[in-house]
Order: structure tokens, then C-alpha cells, then sequence
């Protein structure tokens, strides 16, 4: 894991500092409401609807297990005894005391940890594959990568009043679990014919109001250029993005407006420019000593077993939250964050401490949080499957059903929100109650469900193979569907199937859209696969005659 | 329509609203109910003047019923507390 080096620390320790003051400034007066906002959202504090929201990130998504105990132990201390994770793999307390908030940024400061970069309109924590170095289908670890463009853009002078927040998106992998191309920039690292590493880079991707998907204006970029193509990238958008209006101000607008070929064009000539600045070019000394950070662990020498047992429930489990890992004899486990019923993203402290003890116990120490809002152990042994099982299901984390129609995404909502048109986590209750018979969810097998509370789309609505948008209409919460959206290599954005549905209407829409894909799938075929091929028209004559 | 004024406590973010003695009370049943537009204003200018005394932030009117009750859910939600946790917020203690 990336450790922090002394610079890191200072720069960390001093912000704490410096926002305990402000904290301290405000709560005495001598800083207006007015003035004091932007420095909070600098250091990721909101004010939503029942209370102060602070989120605290996660670079990447990787935690050691001290961290993990140390936002368990804040949770506790300072909070009602609970935390929420995101689709941005960060972490929100929805309960801080202003006053205490300093107090919590130390405790985040001695493990390494703050709030930095989690708002505003700044390069925002960088996000990458939850898998990173334990899939057995990725080129490189992307989590090197992620970190290099975190140095780069953390505290970078021309970065931090940006025409509007960015994000930027790493994978390694041809199979994209990082949803990098609906991402400001998304990277994909391949090996080319030479096996030398290669970056592929897509611009203007996003969801909100306006999703759309990235396209590649970067093509095989050198790792020693990497930071210099994203300079370039962030130039053209700084020069050209309109700060006058904060919906057309993301730079997917502005790829929009003048064309991938022409942004292409622009980068290019600013490109050369970086680069023959040089301060940019990254030595291999520098990638090497960021990789180190990331070396393998030390894993044994094994054999893959098969670790089914004669517990079904336990099988189910391995079948369903167990991936394979790149080195035999180790798996890596899905911590489903999404009880039935439950609220999804939510895990008291007490199971963060479980998972952080397992993590310690046997998985080289490492946590990872998902965009799915799920946790990652990545470096189980297979012969450790059935005890970690075990402690995860006594601590009520053992669901089965990663990826499947109960592993909803969900937004806080209007339960917590305060730009929220409509509630999103009852919404996900509901059809998880609703689709909780195991058996019935592993027949309709992957489906991604997505629901946001507005239009901002923290929810992924816009790529959930079912979207689900919460709306107002006159005071009465009502809920958009659209179909065949999808974050991953093959990204789309849903379309909108018709008029929207009443909160007790939901389930119920889900269940024909569900009859319609089983009686019109072919053999194999996931949701979105019979999506594609039979098009929106069956499922919206059936829901809307059904309803 | 009547309406209520609420703002989000300093200190800690709690949801208040300014009651008929100039207190600012956690419980909307304790809230003073404005009748008309004029009254309304006139919570306003008490609610900047709290904002000035560090007490709140954000003080807004709302509507409420003639039965006393938010006509939006979002502030529904604001006097509760998550639908979805009824062990958290205002409700937790009824
Ligand atoms: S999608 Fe909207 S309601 Fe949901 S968390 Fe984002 S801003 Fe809030």
C-alpha cells in the first residue's frame, strides 16, 4: 500500500491545522457562513439535511485495516455509530458535530487519511478497479497509476478552482469494473504488441444531467508522457470550459460542443508543449519507487483447490461473491455491503471492525471499497474461504449476491440529502424484499440496478442495466426507469422507458421487466444482453399494459 | 399557506425552527406557524439576525398544512429523520 512520505504528512497535518482554525474562526464568528462554506467543502464537510456530512476519501479505494478500525472508531466516537459508502469508494458520516470535526481530521491524520479532494471543484480522489492487483486479468496494478496522477493533481495551483469538479478513472484490466468512461478522464492500461504499457485515455465521459460517454482522445500514450497528456488535457479545459454556467461547465460539454476529433487536435498541440517543457516526464526511477508501494504481497506457494464444502449456503456464497486471483491458491472475496432489505453502502462499526480483523487475519492486510459500494478482501487464501465466510455471515455481511439484482447501487437520497428530489433508499429496500429468494436472483443472474435521488446521478442511474431516478412532481416522489445503461467496457446510458412510477408502483414495474427478459432471453444471455438484442420496445409495451 | 421557519443549528447541523419566544427549538411541533406573507418576512429578518448571533445557518420558510404537518417530504424528513432509520434523528427519541 501507499504509505505517505514526509511530505505527505506535513501537507496532511498542516491542512488539519489550518481547518481547525477556520473551524474555530466560524464557530466564534469572525468567518461568515458565506465565507466558511467553500473552506469546508475544500475539506469535504457538507451541511445536508439532518446534519453536517463529512466524507473522508479513500485514494483509490485501497485501506489498511488500521484504517478501517480508525473510521470504525470515528463512527463510534463522533458518529451514530455507522458510516456510508460510496459510489467514489469514499466513506460519509452523516452525523458530525462541526465542533468535532477538527478532532476527527487528526484521528483521519494519523493513519494517513482526510477529506481532501472529496469536493469542490478540484481533481477529486482518482477511483480505479476494486480488484487492482489480485485480478488475474489485469496488465498492471492501476492503483501505481492512480497514485501518480494523485501527486500530480493534489494541491496543483491551476487545479484547485477548475471550471467544475473532475474525475478521473483508472483501469488495467479489459474488463473496466471502474466505469472509467463515464469518467472526466478515463484510463485504460494495456501492454501493446511490445508488452510495454500503454495508455489509453478517454475524455468527457460523465453522468448528471447530461450523461454521456467518453471517447478515446488519447491513444496509446507512453507511461513516461502520462502526466503530460493529462496537463495538456486539463489545459484545453481550463482555457475553454464554461465557468459561466455550472451545467455546461464539465468538460464533457466541452468535448461535446467541439467534437472529439477537435479536442484530440487541441490536447495534441498542447501536448507537445508540455512536453517540451519536460518538468512533466516521468522517470522510470519515480514509476519504480511509487510501484514499490505496490508490490505484491508476500503470497505462498499453493495450488487452486476447489473450496466448496456440503454447506449450500456457503457454496452459494463462493459462487457468487468469489473471484479468481491472479496467484493460485488465493481468491478474492466481495464483502456484499447490500443485506436484503438492508441500506445499501451502510456498515455499522462493529462490521467494520470485522472486516478490518479479517483483513489483518487473511488478506494481507489490505481492504478495498468498490463503486458498487461493496468491500473487497483481495487476497484470501482458498483455503481460508469457509472461516472468513463464516465471520462475515455472523456479522450479517455474508449476502451472496454480488452483481446480482439485490447488489443495488443506491444513493442516499432525500433520507439524507439535501439536493435530493426523492428518496432512492427506500426505493432499493423495496425490490431487494421484493427479489430476496436466492434462487430467483441467481436465474435472472448479473443485473446492475441503480438508483439516484436527482439528476446528479450519484447512483449511476444513467449505467445501471435498470436505472431508477427518483423525481419530484408536485411534492409526490416518482421514479424514472430506463434500460440497457451500462459502466463497463461496453458502456452505454440507459434510455428512459416512459413515464415514471409511483414508489409502490416500483417493485412491481421491476417484476414485468424482468417477466419480459425471461420470456424473451436466449440461452446465456444476461439482462442487458437480451436488452441489446431485442431493443426497449417488449419491456415498455408490457410494463406500460401491465400498469 | 402557513408556514414555519427552520435552519440548521451551527454547532451541529440539528434541524431547528424558530418557536414563538424567539427560541430556536428542535421539535416542529414547537414551531411558531406564520400566517401571513408579511409575518413571514418578518421570520425572515429574525432568522438573519440568528444567522448574525452564530446560532443557525440557512434559516428558509416552509409550508405546512392547517393541520401543522410539512407539505413536502423533504421536510417531513428534515422533522424525523431518515425514513429509513426511524432508530436515528427527531424520531429516535418519540
Ligand atoms: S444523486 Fe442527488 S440525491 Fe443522490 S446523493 Fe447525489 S445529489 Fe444527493
Amino acid at each position: 500500500m501507499y504509505r505517505y512520505d514526509e511530505f505527505d504528512q506535513k501537507a496532511v497535518d498542516e491542512r488539519v491545522v489550518q481547518f481547525s482554525g477556520q473551524v474555530a474562526r466560524r464557530l466564534s464568528g469572525e468567518l461568515t457562513e458565506d465565507e466558511f462554506k467553500p473552506l469546508r467543502l475544500m475539506n469535504g464537510l457538507y451541511l445536508q439535511l439532518h446534519a453536517y456530512m463529512l466524507r473522508v476519501a479513500i485514494p483509490y479505494g485501497t485501506l489498511s485495516s488500521k484504517q478501517l478500525r480508525m473510521l470504525a472508531h470515528i463512527a463510534r466516537k463522533y458518529d451514530k455509530d455507522y458510516a456510508h459508502f460510496t459510489t467514489r469508494q469514499n466513506l460519509q458520516y452523516n452525523w458530525p458535530r462541526l465542533a468535532d470535526v477538527p478532532a476527527i481530521l487528526a484521528d483521519l491524520a494519523t493513519v494517513e487519511m482526510h477529506a481532501i479532494q472529496t469536493s469542490g471543484n478540484c481533481i477529486r480522489n482518482v477511483t480505479s478497479d476494486h480488484f487492482a492487483g489480485a485480478s488475474a486479468d489485469e496488465v498492471d496494478d492501476p492503483r501505481i497509476w492512480s497514485e501518480i496522477i494523485r501527486q500530480w493533481s493534489t494541491f496543483h495551483p491551476e487545479f484547485s478552482y477548475l471550471p467544475r469538479k473532475f474525475k478521473i478513472a483508472v483501469t488495467a484490466a479489459p474488463k473496466d469494473r471502474a466505469a472509467i468512461k463515464v469518467h472526466d478522464i478515463g484510463i485504460i492500461i494495456r501492454r501493446d504488441a511490445a508488452d510495454v504499457l500503454a495508455f489509453d485515455v478517454y475524455v468527457g465521459g460523465g453522468q448528471g444531467r447530461t450523461p454521456l460517454i467518453g471517447h478515446m482522445i488519447g491513444e496509446s500514450i507512453a507511461a513516461e508522457d502520462l502526466l503530460a497528456y493529462l496537463e495538456a488535457t486539463m489545459r484545453v479545459y481550463n482555457q475553454y470550459g464554461r465557468r459561466d454556467n455550472i451545467y455546461k461547465a464539465r468538460i464533457k460539454i466541452l468535448v461535446h460542443q467541439i467534437g472529439a476529433d477537435e479536442m484530440r487536435r487541441q490536447v495534441a498541440v498542447e501536448f507537445v508543449e508540455v512536453k517540451a517543457q519536460g518538468a512533466l516526464a516521468l522517470p522510470q526511477v519515480e514509476i519504480d519507487r511509487i510501484a514499490a508501494y505496490f508490490a505484491s504481497p508476500a503470497f505462498e506457494t499453493l495450488s487452486d483447490e476447489n473450496p466448496t464444502t456440503a454447506n449450500p449456503a456457503f457454496n452459494v456464497w463462493l459462487e457468487n461473491n468469489v473471484a479468481k486471483h491472479k496467484v493460485p491458491g488465493y481468491a478474492i472475496v466481495t464483502v456484499s455491503l447490500k443485506p436484503i432489505g438492508g441500506i445499501p453502502g451502510d456498515a455499522s462499526a462493529a462490521q467494520m471492525d470485522v472486516v478490518a480483523g479479517l483483513a489483518e487475519k487473511c488478506s494481507f492486510d489490505e481492504v478495498r471499497v468498490s463503486h458498487e459500494q461493496n468491500l473487497v478482501l483481495a487476497h484470501v487464501r482458498q483455503r481460508d474461504l469457509l472461516t472468513v465466510w463464516q465471520q462475515l455471515a455472523a456479522a450479517g455481511l455474508g449476502t451472496a449476491n454480488y452483481g446480482l439484482i439485490t447488489d443495488i447501487i443506491a444513493c442516499p437520497g432525500l433520507d439524507y440529502c439535501d439536493l435530493a428530489n426523492a428518496r432512492s433508499i427506500n426505493i432499493a429496500q423495496a425490490i431487494s424484499t421484493r427479489f430476496a429468494n436466492q434462487d430467483r436472483q441467481r436465474e435472472i443472474g448479473e443485473l446492475k440496478l441503480k438508483i439516484s435521488g436527482c439528476i446528479n446521478a450519484c447512483g449511476h442511474h444513467h449505467v445501471g442495466h435498470i436505472g431508477i431516478l427518483g423525481v419530484d412532481k408536485k411534492g409526490v416522489e416518482f421514479y424514472q426507469i430506463t434500460l440497457g445503461g451500462s459502466g463497463d467496457e461496453t458502456a452505454s446510458v440507459g434510455e428512459i422507458l416512459g413515464p415514471a412510477f409511483g414508489e409502490a408502483d416500483v417493485p412491481d414495474a421491476i417484476e414485468t421487466l424482468i417477466d419480459v427478459y425471461f420470456a424473451k432471453r436466449s440461452p446465456g444471455e444476461r439482462f442487458l444482453d437480451t436488452y441489446r438484442r431485442v431493443g426497449i420496445q417488449p419491456f415498455r409495451e408490457k410494463l406500460y399494459a401491465a400498469h | 399557506m402557513p408556514q414555519v421557519l427552520t435552519a440548521n443549528r451551527l454547532s451541529d447541523g440539528e434541524v431547528v425552527y424558530l418557536a414563538s419566544d424567539g427560541a430556536w427549538v428542535e421539535r416542529i411541533a414547537a414551531a411558531k406557524v406564520f400566517t401571513s406573507p408579511a409575518e413571514g418576512e418578518s421570520g425572515l429578518h429574525i432568522g438573519a439576525a440568528a444567522e448574525r448571533e452564530l446560532k443557525i445557518v440557512h434559516a428558509y420558510l416552509f409550508d405546512i398544512t392547517p393541520a401543522g404537518k410539512p407539505v413536502k417530504m423533504r421536510e417531513v424528513i428534515r422533522a424525523a429523520g431518515p425514513t429509513v432509520r426511524r432508530d436515528l434523528g427527531k424520531q429516535a427519541a418519540l
